[in-house]
C-alpha cells in the first residue's frame, strides 16, 4: 500500500479516456479491493494503466489470470502508454514454462518488474522460494471469479499472505454470473481473495450510463426472418431437447435439477451444468443418463448450426451425428440415444435434406440435378440482407461522401466465430449481387457446396462403415481385425475435396484485415465463375483457388491496403475487440450476430472518439433461439448485479459486527490458520517441519494447497514414481473417480501400481470423490450382473494383482489432507532429491517434464506402450514431427514391430480400402 | 484356505456372520457359499485371500472389536482385506484411523455402500479368485479403425463425431495432423475452440526443458 500510494504522486499519465474509468482505477489504487465490471466495458484497458502506474524500479508486480493473447495485448498497450511518458519503464515480461527455464526464470525475478504468470508455474515458485512472496509488491488478479477454496489462485494468495503482509492485492472480474450462483457466493470469494472491498461497476451504474450515452452512435436494428423450413427444425429440436430434459430429471430423482427448462438449455454453459451437478455422482449414473447428456449437448449444437451453418455443411452435419449414433446390427435399442426415435428427429433429418434437394416427393437424390429454382438449396436469409447493408453503405460513400473526420471508410463486419466468418465471405465473393430487384442470391456458392458434398458423402459412408463396423467386429473376435493396410500406394479414388486458404481470418490472425474488395473484383474477371451455373465444371474449383491463394500470401505481397477500401470480417474476441475497433477506426459495424458485450465496446469505443462518426447495423433472426438466448444473456448478466449489490449491503453489516477483526485481512487469514491448527491437531515443535513431495502435474488439483493449509511443507517436485511421497516409504498414486476409471480403461493404473511396487515398500492408491458426493450411494451401477466392465470388478482384479498395495478411501480432498498428515506421524520426512530420481532411467534428466494433452494423444495409439512412449517423447519434438517420420525412423525408436504399427497406424488412409 | 491349496468352489462364511444377522449374506447369489466354522476371519474368497467384515456403526460402538478380529487373524492369507459397510453418516474420522490400522497390518480396505455392494464385492473375488488381469493391463493390440477414433478424441472436447469427421476429411491421421487449422475449422462440428485444441495438442513439443 505504501508504494502504491508513493507511486500516486508521480506524475502519472493515464490513458483512459473515459470518467468512469478513470474512477475505477483511483478507487483501487487507493485502496485494493475486487472490482465487478459489466463486460466490455473495458477492463484490459484499465489494467495495463494500473501496472503502467506501478511499473518503477524496484517493484515487482505479478498479474494472475490473463489469457496468452490478453497477456500481449496488455504489454503492448503498457509500451504505448510508457512511450508517451519519460518515465522509464519496464514493460510487462510473461513467463511460462516453455519459454523460460528456472534460472532464467530466477534472473528474472531478481530485476523485477511486471510479470504476467501462470498460476502453476507462481505456485511452485513461490513455494520453492525461486520467487520469495516477501519482494513482491504487490498482486494483480484478473478473473477474479476463479478464486474458489481450493483453487491454485487462492493458494497462491494464502502463500503471499502469510509471507507478505503489506503487498497489494487487486482483483478484477467481467463476470459478475459466478459470484451469484454456486457454491460461491460474494463474501466468500473475498474471503478467499484476503479483500473487504468491493466495486461494483454494472452497465446500468449512473457514472457509466453518463460516460457512455452522451453521443450514441446511430444503431440501425434488422431483424431478419429464419425460413419456414428453419423454424420447423428449430420447433423439432426443441422438442427433442424438451423431451431429453424430462427423461433426465426423471430417470435421476436424487438429483436437484430443478433450476433446469427448456430456458436454460440454451444458454452455452448448459452442459458444463448438467456435469457439475451430475458429476458427483456421475460414476452411478445409469448409461442411458450419461447418453442423454451427450445428446443434449448434440442438441444444443445443432441448434446452433442450424442458424448459422450453411443448408449443406448443416445437413453434413446432420449425416455425421446419424452415423455415430446408427445402432450396430445385433444390438439393442438402449444404448442408442433415445431422441433419435422420436418423430422430431424424423422432421429434424428429412426438413434439412429437403432445404438441399427441394421436396422430396417426386425426387430422389440421384435426380437432384433437376433441383427447381424455387426451392432447394435454400440460403440463409441473413445473406440477402447482407448484401443489401453492404450495398447501401456502398451507395451512401458514393453519392453522399461523409464528412471527413478520423474513421476510415472500413466496413467490420463482426461474426460469432472464423466459420462463420469464413462463409460470409465466400458469400460476398461469390454472391450474384441485386439485379432487377431480384435480391442477392448464393446460387453458384451452394452448388459448389452440393457438388462437394455429393464427392464427399460415398467416402464418408465408407469410412464410417468402415470405423464403426470394425470396432464392433474387434470386440467379438479380438485382436487383428484387419490385415490389407498396404494401401499406401494407391492413390485414393476421390480426389479431395480442396479447403485450402482464405482462413487468414480466422482466429489467431485476427488482426489482420483482409482485403475483400479487391478478390472480389479479381473474381468478377473471370466471368465464368459467375455465369457458369453448371456443376460438374473443375473450372470452378480452380478459379477459386486462384483467388484464395491470392489471400493466404497475403503478407508476402507486403502491399498496404488502403482501410478505405475495406470489408474487415472478424469474429467476436471478447475484450481482443476493443483492440480490433481501435486498429480499424471503421465507419460502419455489421454486427452478423447478436453479442451484448460487443454493443457496449461499440459504445465504449463510440464515446472515447467524440470525433469519429459511427453507424452500427445489427442483425438478428427474429423469434428465433438467437434472440432468445441474447436477450437471456442480458438478463442474467442484470440479475447478477443487483444481487450483488444487495449481498454487497449485507455483508458491510456482518463487516461492522465483527468489528476491528474483520476489518483486517491479515487477521481474517490468521484466523482462518488457526482453526486448522485446533484440527490439525499438531504443534511444530519437531526439529524438522512435516514435508511432503508433490508431483508437479499436482497442482491442478486443490489438495496441495489443503495439504498447506494444514501446515505441511509443500515441496514441488517431478515424479516419476507416484503423485505423492509422505515418508521415504510411503508412496501414493491420486486418483479421483473420474480418473480411476479411465486409468483402469487404458491400463495405466496398472503399470503405475507395477512402478510403485518396484520403489516403495508401501505403495498406496488414493480414491478421492468429490467433496459434494452424497454418500450412502452405491459404487457402481447394481442393476446388473457381475460384469467385466464394472469399476467394482476392476478394482476386485487390482487388489488380486498386487495384494500389497493399500487403498485410501477419501470422501473429499480436505479428508485427505487428514489422512496424510496421519499417516505421516513417526514416519521419517521424504527426501525430495532421493524422491525424484526415483524411477528414473539410467542418464535420464531429472528437470524434463512433459506436456500432458500430446502425451495423452500419444498414449492413445496402438502400440504405444509405457515402455515405449517415453523414448519417443524424448527423441521426437511434437506430434506431427512424429506424423512425418518414416516407419525406418519410428522403428529405431521403439522397435520393428512398434515401429510398424506405429507408422501404419499414422498413413492408413481410410478412403483407400473399398 | 492356506491349509486347504484345492480350496472350495463355495464362498466360506464364518457362522458368526450369521449369528449377527449379517444381511449382506442375502446378497451373495451368484455364487454358492457354505459355513466353516475353523475361519479366522468372517469370508474366505479365494485360496488365499480372506475379507473381514466391519460395519462402521458397530465399529463406532465398540471401537476394540477390529483389532482383536485383526490380531487373531495372524499373519494368515495373502490378500486380507478389510471389507467396510459404510451404515453411518459421518464416517471420515473412522475410515482415517481404519486406512492407519490398515496399512501397519497388512489389510487392504474395501468400501461399500449398501450390503448389495458388499455382496456383490464378495461374489466378485470368488469369481475372479484365479483370473488374470489382462482387462485392466494396457493393451498392445494394432486394430487401427477403432484406435484413431480413441487417440483423436483423446483431445480435450473432440467427441466421436468430430473425430469421424476429421478422418473422413483428410483420409489419414497423418494428413488431419498436417492440416493447417483453416482447413479443419471448415469442417461441421469443428469450433475454433476445438480446433486450437487439436492443434495445440499436435504441434506443442513433447518435452518442456527447463
Amino acid at each position: 500500500m505504501s508504494n502504491a500510494l508513493a507511486a500516486e504522486h508521480e506524475d502519472i499519465r493515464l490513458s483512459l479516456p473515459l470518467e468512469y474509468q478513470k474512477q475505477i482505477l483511483r478507487d483501487v489504487r487507493t485502496e485494493d479491493g475486487l472490482v465487478i465490471l459489466a463486460r466490455g466495458l473495458g477492463l484490459p484497458r484499465i489494467i495495463s494503466n494500473l501496472l503502467h502506474s506501478y511499473d518503477r524500479p524496484g517493484n515487482l508486480v505479478v498479474l494472475l489470470g490473463a489469457h496468452s493473447r490478453e497477456e500481449d495485448w496488455i504489454g503492448e498497450s503498457m509500451a504505448s502508454i510508457a512511450s508517451a511518458t519519460d518515465v522509464a519503464t519496464k514493460g510487462l515480461q510473461i513467463l511460462n514454462t516453455e519459454l523460460t527455464g528456472v534460472e532464467k526464470r530466477e534472473k528474472l525475478y531478481a530485476q523485477g518488474g511486471m510479470f504476467s504468470i501462470t498460476s502453476r508455474i507462481l505456485v511452485t515458485d513461490l513455494l520453492t522460494k525461486l520467487l520469495d512472496p516477501v519482494k513482491i509488491t504487490g498482486i494483480v488478479i484478473i478473473r477474479a471469479e476463479r478464486v474458489v477454496a481450493t483453487s491454485t489462485e487462492a493458494f497462491i494468495l494464502r502463500i503471499f499472505r502469510q509471507n507478505n503482509k503489506v503487498g497489494f492485492i487487486k482483483a478484477f472480474s467481467d463476470n459478475p454470473e459466478p459470484f451469484t450462483t454456486g457454491f460461491s457466493p460474494l463474501s466468500n470469494m473475498m474471503r478467499h481473495l484476503f479483500l473487504r472491498k468491493v466495486y461494483l461497476w454494472p452497465r446500468y451504474r449512473l457514472e457509466v450510463a453518463k460516460s457512455l450515452e452522451n453521443r450514441r452512435a446511430e444503431v440501425i436494428e434488422l431483424e431478419v426472418n429464419i425460413t419456414e423450413s428453419m423454424r420447423d427444425i428449430q420447433n423439432a429440436i426443441l422438442e427433442c431437447i424438451e423431451v431429453c430434459l424430462a427423461e433426465l430429471k426423471r430417470s435421476n430423482s436424487q438429483v436437484d435439477f430443478e433450476e433446469w427448462n427448456i430456458e436454460s438449455a440454451l444458454q452455452s454453459g448448459f452442459e458444463a451444468s448438467i456435469r457439475r451437478v451430475l458429476d458427483p455422482v456421475w460414476h452411478r449414473v445409469s448409461k442411458k443418463t450419461r447418453q442423454i447428456v451427450s445428446d443434449l449437448t448434440t442438441l444444443q449444437q445443432i441448434l446452433h448450426y442450424l442458424l448459422t451453418y450453411d443448408s449443406v455443411s448443416f445437413n453434413k452435419v446432420l449425416d455425421a451425428i446419424l452415423a455415430t449414433n446408427t445402432p450396430a446390427p445385433g444390438s439393442t435399442r438402449q444404448n442408442h440415444s433415445p431422441w433419435l426415435f422420436l418423430d422430431a428427429a424424423n422432421i429434424i433429418f428429412s426438413t434439412a435434406k429437403r432445404r438441399i434437394f427441394g421436396s422430396l416427393e417426386n425426387k430422389t437424390e440421384t435426380l437432384s440435378n433437376q433441383i427447381s429454382e424455387s426451392e432447394g438449396l435454400e440460403e440463409l436469409p441473413k445473406w440477402s440482407m447482407l448484401a443489401e447493408v453492404i450495398d447501401e453503405i456502398e451507395h451512401e460513400l458514393h453519392f453522399n461522401p461523409p464528412s471527413p473526420d478520423s474513421a476510415n471508410n472500413t466496413i467490420l463486419l463482426m461474426c460469432s466465430d472464423g466459420r462463420t466468418c469464413r462463409q460470409v465471405r465466400q458469400f460476398l465473393q461469390n454472391m450474384q449481387p441485386t439485379e432487377n430487384g431480384k435480391p442477392a442470391n448464393a446460387k453458384t456458392m451452394m452448388r459448389r457446396k452440393l457438388k462437394a458434398y455429393r464427392e464427399w458423402k460415398p467416402n464418408f459412408v465408407k469410412i464410417k462403415d468402415q470405423l464403426f463396423r470394425h470396432e464392433e467386429s474387434t470386440v467379438k473376435q479380438g485382436i487383428h481385425g484387419h490385415q490389407n493396410y498396404d494401401h499406401r500406394g494407391k492413390p485414393p479414388p476421390n480426389k479431395r475435396r480442396r479447403v485450402r486458404g482464405g482462413g487468414t481470418i480466422a482466429a489467431a490472425s485476427s488482426t489482420h484485415p483482409i482485403n475483400i474488395r479487391n478478390t472480389a473484383i479479381c473474381m468478377e474477371d473471370g466471368e465464368a465463375t459467375r455465369l457458369d451455373d453448371f456443376l460438374g465444371n473443375d473450372d470452378i474449383v480452380a478459379k477459386e483457388e486462384v483467388a484464395v491463394d491470392l489471400l493466404e500470401h497475403i503478407e508476402d505481397f507486403f502491399e498496404l491496403y488502403d482501410y478505405d477500401e475495406l470489408v474487415v470480417i472478424l469474429p467476436y474476441d471478447g475484450d481482443m475487440d476493443d483492440r480490433a475497433l481501435e486498429e480499424l477506426r471503421p465507419r460502419f459495424i455489421v454486427m452478423y450476430e447478436p453479442e451484448p458485450s460487443f454493443i457496449r465496446r461499440v459504445e465504449v469505443y463510440r464515446s472515447s472518439h467524440q470525433n469519429r462518426s459511427l453507424r452500427v447495423y445489427y442483425m438478428y433472426y427474429g423469434s428465433s433461439v438467437e434472440e432468445q438466448r441474447y436477450l437471456s444473456a442480458v438478463r442474467r448478466e442484470k440479475d447478477a448485479f443487483t444481487r450483488l449489490i444487495r449481498e454487497k449491503g449485507n455483508m458491510a453489516i456482518v463487516l461492522t459486527q465483527d468489528g476491528a477483526s474483520m476489518d483486517d485481512p491479515q487477521n481474517i487469514f490468521l484466523r482462518t490458520i488457526n482453526t486448522r491448527i485446533a484440527g490439525g491437531g499438531r504443534i511444530t515443535a519437531a526439529s524438522e517441519p512435516p514435508r511432503v513431495c508433490v508431483d508437479l502435474r499436482e497442482f491442478r488439483s486443490s489438495l496441495p494447497s489443503l495439504l498447506h493449509g494444514r501446515n505441511l511443507t509443500i515441496v514441488p517436485c517431478m515424479l516419476t514414481v507416484g503423485d505423492y511421497i509422505i515418508s521415504p516409504t510411503m508412496c501414493i498414486e491420486r486418483k479421483s473417480v473420474k480418473d480411476l476409471i479411465s486409468s483402469f480403461r487404458d491400463g495405466r493404473l496398472y503399470t503405475q501400481c507395477e512402478t510403485m511396487l518396484l520403489h516403495y515398500k508401501t505403495p498406496l492408491l488414493l480414491i478421492e470423490f468429490d467433496q459434494n458426493k452424497t454418500d450412502k450411494k452405491p459404487f457402481a451401477d447394481m442393476t446388473s450382473s457381475i460384469g467385466s466392465t464394472d469399476l467394482q470388478t476392476k478394482l476386485v482384479l487390482l487388489t488380486l494383482a498386487f495384494p500389497r498395495i493399500k487403498i485410501i478411501w477419501s470422501s473429499s480432498p480436505y479428508a485427505t489432507a487428514e489422512i496424510f498428515e496421519e499417516l505421516k506421524k513417526n514416519h521419517d520426512e521424504p527426501n525430495p532429491v532421493k524422491a525424484v530420481s526415483i524411477g528414473l532411467e539410467e542418464g535420464e534428466e531429472p528437470t524434463n517434464s512433459y506436456n500432458q494433452a500430446p502425451q495423452d494423444f500419444l498414449r492413445s495409439m496402438p502400440a504405444i506402450s509405457s515402455k515405449n512412449y517415453k523414448n519417443l517423447m524424448l527423441e521426437v519434438e511434437n506430434l506431427r514431427t512424429l506424423s512425418n517420420m518414416s516407419q525406418r525412423q519410428i522403428q529405431n525408436i521403439v522397435g520393428l514391430e512398434a515401429g510398424r504399427a506405429v507408422y501404419k497406424f499414422l498413413n492408413k488412409d481410410f478412403r483407400g480400402l473399398s | 484356505r492356506l491349509n486347504n491349496p484345492g480350496g472350495s468352489n463355495n464362498i466360506l462364511v464364518n457362522p458368526r456372520q450369521v449369528r449377527k444377522g449379517n444381511r449382506i449374506l442375502d446378497h451373495i447369489r451368484n455364487v454358492p457359499w457354505e459355513y466353516d466354522s475353523e475361519l479366522q476371519s468372517d469370508f474366505v474368497v479365494g485360496t488365499t485371500t480372506c475379507a473381514l467384515f466391519l460395519s462402521l456403526k458397530y465399529h463406532r460402538l465398540h471401537p476394540e472389536y477390529v483389532y482383536n478380529r485383526i490380531q487373531a487373524l495372524g499373519k494368515l492369507y495373502n490378500l486380507r482385506i478389510l471389507l467396510v459397510r459404510v451404515d453411518i453418516d459421518n464416517h471420515t474420522d473412522s475410515i482415517r484411523d481404519l486406512t492407519k490400522t490398515s496399512i501397519i497390518n497388512n489389510l487392504t480396505i474395501i468400501l461399500a455402500w449398501t450390503d448389495a455392494e458388499a455382496g456383490r464385492y464378495l461374489e466378485t473375488f470368488k469369481s475372479y479368485e484365479m483370473a488374470q488381469p489382462t482387462l485392466i493391463m494396457e493393451k498392445q493390440a494394432p486394430d487401427y479403425a477403432s484406435r484413431i477414433i480413441d487417440t483423436l478424441t483423446s483431445v480435450r472436447s473432440v467427441n466421436k463425431a468430430d473425430a469421424l469427421s476429421l478422418i473422413s476429411n483428410f483420409g489419414s491421421l497423418r494428413n488431419a495432423m498436417n492440416a493447417i487449422p483453416e482447413e479443419i475449422l471448415m469442417i461441421g462440428g469443428w469450433g475454433q475452440q476445438k480446433v486450437d485444441r487439436f492443434t495445440q495438442t499436435i504441434e506443442a513439443p513433447f518435452v518442456i526443458r527447463n
